[in-house]
């Protein structure tokens, strides 16, 4: 951006919450962004719902492993350890 | 699905793996699985070939474990092999991701530009209706089994690009410098391709969520 | 030096969450923090600022240690609350959102701009802040960038003199 803008409409918001989430947003754009949130219900239901779905795909994290599958890895770690 | 703790000390687990430590190694495996198929998927066409991969990927991560230095973490290094076998075994069956263009390409607005107000309109710019409240429904729902469903189910129908930076970001837990160390990207384009993942997990949820 | 530092209800801080320790007859504790502009440190309002940061619990707010003003806000590396704005109430934040509500008419009906005539009222319910921006935004539609500032320091002026606030 040439110069800080006043004011940043939701239409930007939507562009900026992962940046901001992972504090990236340079320190003005980070400062309008936050004004918006203020007075915009809506892009703060928006941010929320972004990071609700950052935490649900953070859930995924642990599929359970197949018994088959273990069983054959442990098999190969000691004959790792043998070898 | 189980929730499986991440482990937090890699250079003991290493140090217990090498002592020939069998619960150690179960331990490795449980926590890591589900991160690497994820990852396997993204650049192989089938669940069967990604398990594949990952077999191979194992054997890999045992015949270098003595060699491990931990210059980088255990997690990103496993990462890196995943991916190091996949690109093989997807550039045989003619099916990768081509590197060169990991970098993300066009525009796609994270949500549709309908659902704002137009220039013509007063307050340009600005949602017509605002998004669904979905601190007003139970946690048990935003987390439970169905709608987990759909958050694999976005997350596979990804670009590839999309798909594997959203699993080692937010899946893996991967840091932002390791991603882009693994992957080859700049950081300006890590954000980019995780923006518009989370952009795109986020309204198959709303799709889903307003429907119900 | 003072300034101004508006809360949740709850006496928590709008973005970060944090759980300010409240003044009760004496001034809350010192709360240390690095400044980093937007990432980190102790964000807080001079009265030109307040307009754009509306909450419904207002506090003067004690600022110590590395002191940035910031275009928005003013950054410092330590802060206590002094006291609650007790002026600041339910009456105060209807008024300033009337206020801002009549404003906005007055300017969009100067101009016949019926399309943000047509945002005004139903925009009421959600308050000052919003109110305060529309107010500016459709100055900056007659008057450009000077036309957003002067509204807003308009505001702030209001807020100043209602509250008994130090300019």
């Amino acid at each position: 951006m040439p110069h800080s803008p006043l004011h940043i409409t939701c239409q930007e918001v939507v562009e900026l919450v992962s940046d901001y989430l992972e504090q990236a947003l340079p320190a003005d754009e980070a400062a309008v962004f936050e004004q918006h949130l203020n007075f915009c219900d809506g892009c703060a239901l928006y941010v929320d719902q972004v990071r609700k779905t950052i935490d649900a795909v953070g859930e995924l994290r642990a599929e359970d492993v197949p018994e088959e599958t273990k069983a054959r890895l442990l098999t190969a770690f000691r004959d790792w350890r043998r070898g | 699905m189980s929730s499986v703790a991440v482990i937090r000390d890699e250079a003991g687990l290493v140090e217990r793996l090498r002592g020939g430590d069998e619960a150690a190694f179960e331990t490795l495996v449980e926590s890591y699985y589900g991160m690497m198929l994820s990852v396997a998927q993204s650049y192989v066409k089938t669940r069967a070939v990604a398990e594949e991969v990952l077999q191979d990927a194992w054997l890999a991560v045992l015949q270098g474990l003595d060699r491990f230095e931990g210059r980088s973490s255990l997690k990103t290094w496993i990462i890196s092999i995943v991916i190091n076998i996949a690109k093989t075994r997807g550039a045989r069956e003619a099916r990768t991701v081509p590197f060169s263009s990991m970098a993300p390409e066009g525009e796609e607005p994270a949500v549709e530009p309908e659902r704002f107000r137009g220039a013509g309109d007063g307050f340009p710019g600005h949602w017509w209706a605002y998004p669904a409240n979905w601190s007003e429904r139970p946690e048990e729902v935003i987390l439970g089994r169905e709608t987990l469903g759909v958050v694999t189910e976005a997350i596979e129908q990804l670009p590839d690009a999309q798909r594997v930076v959203i699993t080692m970001r937010d899946i893996a837990g991967c840091s932002a410098e390791e991603v882009c160390e693994t992957l080859e990207l700049t950081e300006g384009n890590q954000r980019v391709l995780l923006h518009r993942a989370r952009s795109r997990v986020r309204a198959a949820l709303e799709r889903h969520l307003d429907a119900a | 030096m003072n300034a101004y530092k508006f809360l949740r209800p709850d006496g928590t801080g709008v973005f970060s969450g944090f759980h300010w320790p409240l003044p009760v007859g004496v001034p809350g504790a010192w709360v240390r923090s690095d400044v980093d502009p937007c990432r980190s440190g102790i964000h807080a309002c001079r009265p030109r600022h307040l307009p754009l940061w509306i909450g419904r619990s207002l506090y003067e707010i004690e600022l110590d240690g590395e002191i940035v003003d910031d275009a928005m806000k003013v950054v410092a590396s330590q802060g206590r609350l002094l006291r609650r704005v007790d002026a600041w109430d339910e009456q105060a934040y209807d008024d300033y959102t009337r206020m801002c509500a009549d404003r906005a008419h007055e300017l969009a009906r100067a101009r016949a701009l019926e399309s943000w005539e047509a945002v005004i009222e139903p925009s009421v319910p959600e308050g000052g802040a919003l109110l305060g921006f529309v107010a500016a935004r459709i100055a900056e539609v007659i008057d450009g960038e000077d036309g957003y500032r002067r509204e807003r320091a308009s505001q702030a002026e209001w807020l100043v003199e209602r509250l008994g606030l130090t300019p």
